[in-house]
């Protein structure tokens, strides 16, 4: 059975980070937008159909993703299609997921020769390098109305999750909450579901029919207590980054130097793709002095960098000291700078001299283009 | 079928053993030999032909032509893959009149690719070969050629004198017209050198393909054939003076210093640049590289996808390489996918793809000043045994 795609890019605000754009476009690990996941994961499991939902500040999102070439999309195989609010003449006012795809049933309905028979639809706030065909496997196989790709371990009574649930030791699902801090033997919902296409259009059209429209309360957890939708809870065993927060994802970002977290994330189960840039290899200096860190290309490291992830293109000069920092591209570290718990994001000069110390509770955010 | 008619198209070389290159070259097209940690050979002049406007390139393999024509694909990733653009691999054919068969020289590749050329009517067609490193904008070269009114236009770079006799070196008029050429002249009486990059009027160029392929003496070569004969004809024949980083990595040593000469804060040929000098290739979808608390990097590249756990000064490390822990990596070029065991040593080494030095093995050492320079090899995929020694200079 064919399967389409749907990605949430708008889900999670993260300060500065998605001050000018979408949750997917937030660079990630170096030389990633965090869409990446989301697009990896469906286009390795064969899907060509993918509709993209943003609701604003878009323009970096569209700009990475393109047409879709560097992740196997082609315009033959259905491709690539933004689905942002004005695509619609409908209601472009944000009410939740539901309503998305409400403005989007004409992208659902359409299908070439009408073989796509299931629509898998995620989010790209949740990192993790999923094997798509074993879940859509695991969907048919179960024969229930919609899969969810859970998590355990996750759900800790503090962290709110959009959806959660409990299993028996069957594997049939008990009990289910949505945005609340769920006890550890619950499930957490990495927002990737799999279900029938034709079975989502009703749905859609039934709830915002009645005005719901919040797809965790209303059609999943809503129509699983009503009793007209079964659930199959699919547990995924490999590493899940949940960046919901700046500080969850100052500490994700730092994760990635463990050997196996890294190896997990970006090439567990099929590469992660993402734009090319053409940047040329790192120049390491005679005096630099690099620990435990994760460097992309195109940098020219001539301090000190500890336990840290560089993107592309960074320059950090002589007698610079960075320890425990994420360095978006383009952004340069002048001589004897100090930073220590700072996420700068892209394209910012620190001047020589300057020092910001922030915490890992709280890191410092220096916003895109910035001079400190 | 349509086909936009253009101004200037580029025939690249493709199809050399380069067998100077050795185990390197064993399975693989000299132009297909990676470079500088993220690239390939070909990756020069097909990124000079992007950057300098020429959107047409046919490129003339013969000789293993496999991981060439696999690397080039359809041309996307230097943006040759559009609607009016194109990288097309040209391999040897057969042909109804059995004038084909294998490419006998450079003018006969391209001799027996008139039809292609014909294609898009071009008034200039530019001569390339894929043996070089360099960054050239070739339509400068051009208009230099149309501004001179000229029916051949040869780039020239200037070479010490002891070395002259090298090369095909051209004897010039003070105006840069040329009067004389001379395949390595025993004395040559000038240091302009060919860099074998032609730009011809295609109209010139196609009339002088069809008579040299008439001549039973010639060895239907441009350097020994074609531009000598069109000197004696009365052609106008000019030589463009390029000052830039050129370098042949034709040989062991010469691909080892080029990639030497890509080190350093100043570096003699530097990669960076701008929206005009970005030199551009097939990437692999890999991660950022990690490198290790007890790593120690020193005055070296490293392209993504590598682990460094050991030491590295003064070498280039390619993509999706691994360099364990207290392995020592000097003055060293190491190809994509290489893996280096802890404790190994590697001196003065050219890596190939995806070969092994295990455990406490020993490649290649240091040698004096004065001394003989003595680069040990490995070829691709090859295994050096964990404990095994490989001498400066021997190749596996």
């Amino acid at each position: 059975m064919k399967a389409m795609g749907i990605i949430f890019t708008n889900d999670a605000t993260m300060g500065e980070l998605t001050d000018k754009r979408t949750c997917g476009s937030i660079p990630f690990g170096g030389r990633y937008r965090q869409v990446d996941w989301a697009l990896s994961n469906m286009t390795c499991a064969g899907i060509r159909h993918i509709g993209i939902i943003s609701r604003h500040s878009y323009q970096s999102l569209m700009h990475h993703i393109g047409n879709g070439e560097e992740w196997g999309l082609k315009l033959e195989e259905g491709g690539l299609e933004f689905l942002t609010p004005y695509a619609s003449n409908t209601n472009y006012l944000y009410r939740g997921k539901l309503a998305s795809l409400h403005n989007a049933l004409d992208f659902l309905e359409y299908s070439d020769g009408d073989d796509e028979d299931l629509i898998v639809l995620s989010d790209s706030a949740i990192l993790a390098n999923v094997d798509m065909a074993d879940v859509i496997r695991s969907h048919i196989e179960s024969g229930k109305c919609v899969t969810v790709v859970t998590k355990a371990g996750v759900a800790n009574g503090q962290k709110v999750l959009d959806l959660a649930l409990k299993v028996d030791d069957k594997g049939e699902v008990v009990d289910m909450v949505v945005d609340f801090a769920a006890p550890a033997d619950y499930l957490a919902t990495m927002d990737i579901f799999v279900m029938d296409k034709k079975f989502l259009i009703k749905w859609v059209q039934e709830m915002v029919a009645r005005d719901k429209y919040h797809m965790d309360r209303d059609l999943i957890m809503g129509g699983w207590r009503r009793g007209q939708i079964d659930i199959n809870a699919y547990q995924f065993d490999g590493v899940a980054l949940y960046n919901e927060s700046v500080e969850e994802y100052f500490v994700n970002s730092l994760s990635l130097i463990n050997k196996e977290q890294r190896e997990d994330i970006f090439n567990g189960k099929h590469p992660i793709f993402t734009k090319v840039r053409d940047r040329v290899p790192t120049y390491y200096g005679e005096g630099c002095d690099v620990e435990n860190c994760l460097i992309a290309d195109g940098c020219i490291l001539e301090g000190e960098v500890e336990d840290s992830v560089l993107f592309r293109q960074v320059t950090i000069e002589a007698g610079a000291e960075v320890d425990k920092c994420i360095i978006m591209n383009d952004s340069v570290i002048g001589e004897g700078a100090e930073l220590k718990y700072v996420i700068l994001d892209k394209n910012v000069t620190v001047t020589p001299g300057a020092k910001l110390v922030g915490t890992r509770q709280n890191p410092i955010v220096v916003k895109r283009g910035d001079t400190v | 079928m349509y086909f936009q008619k253009k101004r200037v198209i580029a025939m690249l070389l493709a199809g050399g053993q380069g067998s100077r290159l050795k185990v390197l070259t064993q399975k693989t097209a000299k132009p297909a030999v990676p470079f500088g940690g993220k690239y390939r050979i070909i990756d020069f002049p097909l990124s000079n032909c992007v950057n300098s406007g020429i959107d047409t390139v046919g490129i003339l393999t013969q000789y293993q032509p496999l991981e060439l024509n696999e690397y080039i694909g359809n041309g996307q990733p230097w943006g040759l893959n559009k609607t009016h653009s194109c990288a097309q691999i040209l391999p040897p054919y057969e042909r109804a009149d059995k004038k084909s068969g294998w490419y006998a020289g450079t003018a006969n590749a391209i001799y027996q690719n008139i039809d292609f050329v014909d294609r898009f009517d071009p008034d200039y067609v530019v001569i390339l070969s894929g043996d070089h490193i360099y960054k050239m904008d070739y339509n400068a070269m051009v208009q230099y050629h149309e501004a001179n009114n000229a029916s051949c236009t040869i780039a020239v770079r200037n070479v010490p004198l002891a070395e002259a006799s090298r090369f095909g070196i051209l004897n010039t008029n003070p105006d840069n017209s040329i009067y004389e050429f001379e395949e390595k002249p025993a004395k040559p009486k000038s240091t302009n050198a060919s860099m074998g990059i032609y730009c011809f009027n295609w109209s010139v160029l196609r009339e002088a393909l069809i008579a040299d392929e008439e001549d039973p003496n010639s060895s239907k070569d441009f350097g020994k054939n074609i531009i000598p004969k069109l000197l004696a004809s009365g052609h106008k024949m000019m030589a463009y003076p390029f000052n830039g980083y050129w370098k042949d990595v034709g040989t062991i040593a010469s691909l080892w210093e080029a990639n030497m000469e890509l080190l350093g804060k100043e570096p003699a040929f530097q990669l960076r640049g701008g929206k005009r000098e970005t030199i551009y290739a097939r990437n692999s979808a890999q991660p950022s590289s990690y490198i290790d608390e007890d790593a120690k990097i020193v005055n070296s590249l490293v392209a993504e996808g590598s682990q460094v756990y050991g030491r590295v000064t003064h070498s280039v490390i390619s993509v999706g390489c691994y360099i364990g822990e207290d392995a020592v990596v000097e003055d060293s070029v190491v190809m994509p996918g290489v893996v280096i065991e802890a404790g190994a040593i590697v001196r003065h080494a050219i890596l190939g793809e995806q070969s092994k030095v295990c455990k406490n093995a020993v490649v290649g050492g240091a040698f004096a000043e004065g001394e003989k320079m003595q680069i040990s090899v490995t070829s691709k995929g090859a295994v050096v045994e964990a404990n095994a020694v490989l001498k400066p200079g021997d190749m596996l």
